[in-house]
């Protein structure tokens, strides 16, 4: 076993990854499907300009309504699931959050481990961040701090590749996405830091035909 | 700064233009590279009607036969005085192609075409830009690997010998770009530094390292001073670290090394990296980046080297990034501005002199 580079990483279990269940934006979001959540959808379909107008005469809710400009699609989807949803609404809706950015990237493969980068504990929740007014006109910003699991790890760039590829892919082109490695992770820190978010370097690779071969491998687990 | 008309031109990013006697050429990822006639269209032409009649196709003259190219077209060039453009791809190989005798009035018999006169081999990885000598003389290439070459190109451009590599930058150069009236070449790289490269006894050499910013630099601009004495060359520089800096030869030290000294930090106005800047004949300096902003800086009348930000338009390709700007002069010799994006538009703006 030799050929690892980090032969004994720390693995999480999926049952330790963060999840959509605990965030309080589901209320709006509506991801989670218990009845007093479709209940709350209704209610938002009833939104129209009248002032007998349910929503409006709910102060509370209409806060969080604006809160949340474009109005997200209402749709009701019991049975659509998390995943699919998520990737068609970018287009249109919600400002995105860090937990919508840790799904996309959460279950990108190890390049050397049968593992996936969240396991690995290589991208967590918190070390996401997301700056988005929710404005579809706006430029928004994802930073995503990664942590190799060793800091010598030669495939740092290669991990940043794929989870910049994976985001580009997903994300509305508004985004920018910068990838940098958490504070003392890696030896050679600035130097991987700088060509993960060089725009032009990172374009070039994706025309690697070696490099995109690999990034796709990493990428075919996602869902 | 009004808008004057916007080109959809391309499916992918562009990565450069380069305007030339009417004409803009475009470098695109989309492996393709257009030519579009644009030197009748000025500031007074705001007329609703005529920018809806004014069919892009009509405009497109050629689209240069895209299997010249495996990668991305980096960077494009027209070769002073010539209908020869240069383009510098990811593939490694610089491109040349010709229209021969080209007038303006042919354009409407539709028989423009470009063709391929010749494929330049020798960097080892990606192309990154291509700049033409003012006398059309020399052709300089940068490239990833961390190496310029200047040539030396026949007068019908299907020969190219070089005449020198320079290879003293330490990592992948960006850009590089020719004073407007004399043999002096700058060169902006991934090391965070600019070199001025100087012909001594047939041969190129670096006369001096700008070191400053904090950043890869993107991109440089000599300014287009009507005085030509060498005592008063300034260049401008982008940079990853949103910057804009403005440097001046300074004289030579004891070791005749040229001494540049960073004359003035531009007023920021970026939030991100400035991919490029360029000056104007009357002076003005434009920068734009990553972030979709287009700013014009004036400099102070009375104090030298003190820049004022006289214009900055947000959103100038909606959220996309622009990846060039160049200020141009159209047929009727009326400076005007243009901006290429990711969003594969060529944008054409008016630019207020105050």
């Amino acid at each position: 076993m030799s050929e690892f580079i980090n032969e004994n990483p720390e693995i999480l279990d999926d049952s330790q990854l963060p999840t959509r269940k605990n965030d309080a934006n589901d209320l709006l979001l509506g991801i989670s499907d218990s009845i007093a959540n479709l209940e709350r959808k209704n209610l938002l379909l009833k939104i129209d300009n009248s002032v007998e107008s349910e929503v409006l005469q709910n102060i509370e809710l209409l806060d969080k309504l604006l809160a949340l400009q474009p109005v997200p699609l209402l749709v009701s989807d019991a049975d659509e699931n998390e995943s699919t949803d998520m990737e068609d609404d970018l287009e249109e809706s919600d400002p995105i959050d860090r937990q919508e950015i840790f799904d996309l990237i959460a279950s990108i493969s190890d390049p050397e481990h049968p593992l996936s980068l969240a396991q690995l504990a290589i991208v967590n929740l918190n070390n996401i961040e997301v700056i988005d007014s929710g404005k579809r006109d706006e430029i928004a910003h994802v930073i995503v701090r990664i942590t190799p699991t060793i800091t010598h790890c030669s495939l740092a760039t290669l991990i940043g590749l794929g989870i910049r590829v994976r985001l580009e892919r997903s994300l509305p082109s508004r985004f920018r996405i910068v990838i940098i490695l958490t504070k003392g992770s890696h030896q050679s820190e600035n130097q991987v830091n700088k060509q993960l978010n060089d725009k032009e370097r990172v374009a070039a690779a994706c025309e690697n035909p070696q490099l995109l071969g690999v990034v796709s491998n990493m990428l075919s687990t996602c869902k | 700064m009004k808008l004057l008309r916007s080109f959809k031109l391309h499916n992918d990013k562009i990565w450069s233009i380069d305007y030339s006697s009417g004409l803009l050429a475009t470098a695109s990822s989309d492996l393709r590279i257009k030519i579009l006639r644009i030197g009748d269209i000025g500031s007074d032409d705001i007329d609703e009607k005529n920018k809806e009649n004014d069919d892009d196709d009509n405009r497109l003259l050629d689209e240069l036969d895209d299997s010249a190219h495996k990668k991305t077209i980096r960077s494009v060039a027209w070769r002073p005085n010539s209908n020869i453009l240069a383009a510098g791809s990811f593939d490694s190989t610089i491109s040349i192609w010709s229209k021969e005798d080209y007038q303006e009035d042919e354009v409407a018999g539709n028989n423009f075409s470009m063709d391929l006169l010749a494929i330049i081999e020798g960097h080892e990885n990606e192309v990154k830009s291509v700049a033409w000598s003012q006398d059309g003389y020399f052709l300089a290439t940068c490239s990833r690997d961390k190496s310029v070459w200047i040539w030396e190109a026949d007068e019908v451009g299907e020969e190219y010998e070089c005449v020198s590599v320079l290879q003293e930058h330490s990592q992948d150069i960006k850009h590089v770009v020719w004073h407007p009236t004399q043999n002096v070449l700058a060169s902006s790289s991934y090391d965070d530094t600019i070199r001025v490269w100087k012909e001594f006894d047939e041969d190129w050499e670096c006369a001096a390292v700008l070191n400053g910013h904090e950043g890869t630099v993107w991109c440089s601009d000599f300014e287009h001073s009507s005085v030509e004495k060498n005592d008063s060359m300034r260049l401008c520089s982008g940079s990853d670290d949103a910057k804009v800096k403005v440097w001046k030869f300074d004289g030579v030290n004891e070791d005749s090394e040229d001494i540049w000294i960073c004359e003035s930090t531009l007023p920021p106005v970026h939030s991100g990296p400035v991919y490029s800047v360029c000056w104007n004949d009357d002076g003005l300096i434009a920068s734009a980046g990553s972030d979709g902003v287009i700013a014009i800086y004036k400099e102070d009348e009375t104090l030298k080297g003190k820049w004022n930000c006289i214009e900055k338009n947000e959103k100038s390709h909606t959220f996309f990034e622009i990846n060039c700007i160049k200020w141009i002069k159209n047929n009727n010799d009326e400076t005007l501005l243009l901006s290429a994006s990711d969003d594969g538009h060529v944008n054409m703006w008016n630019v207020n002199k105050n």
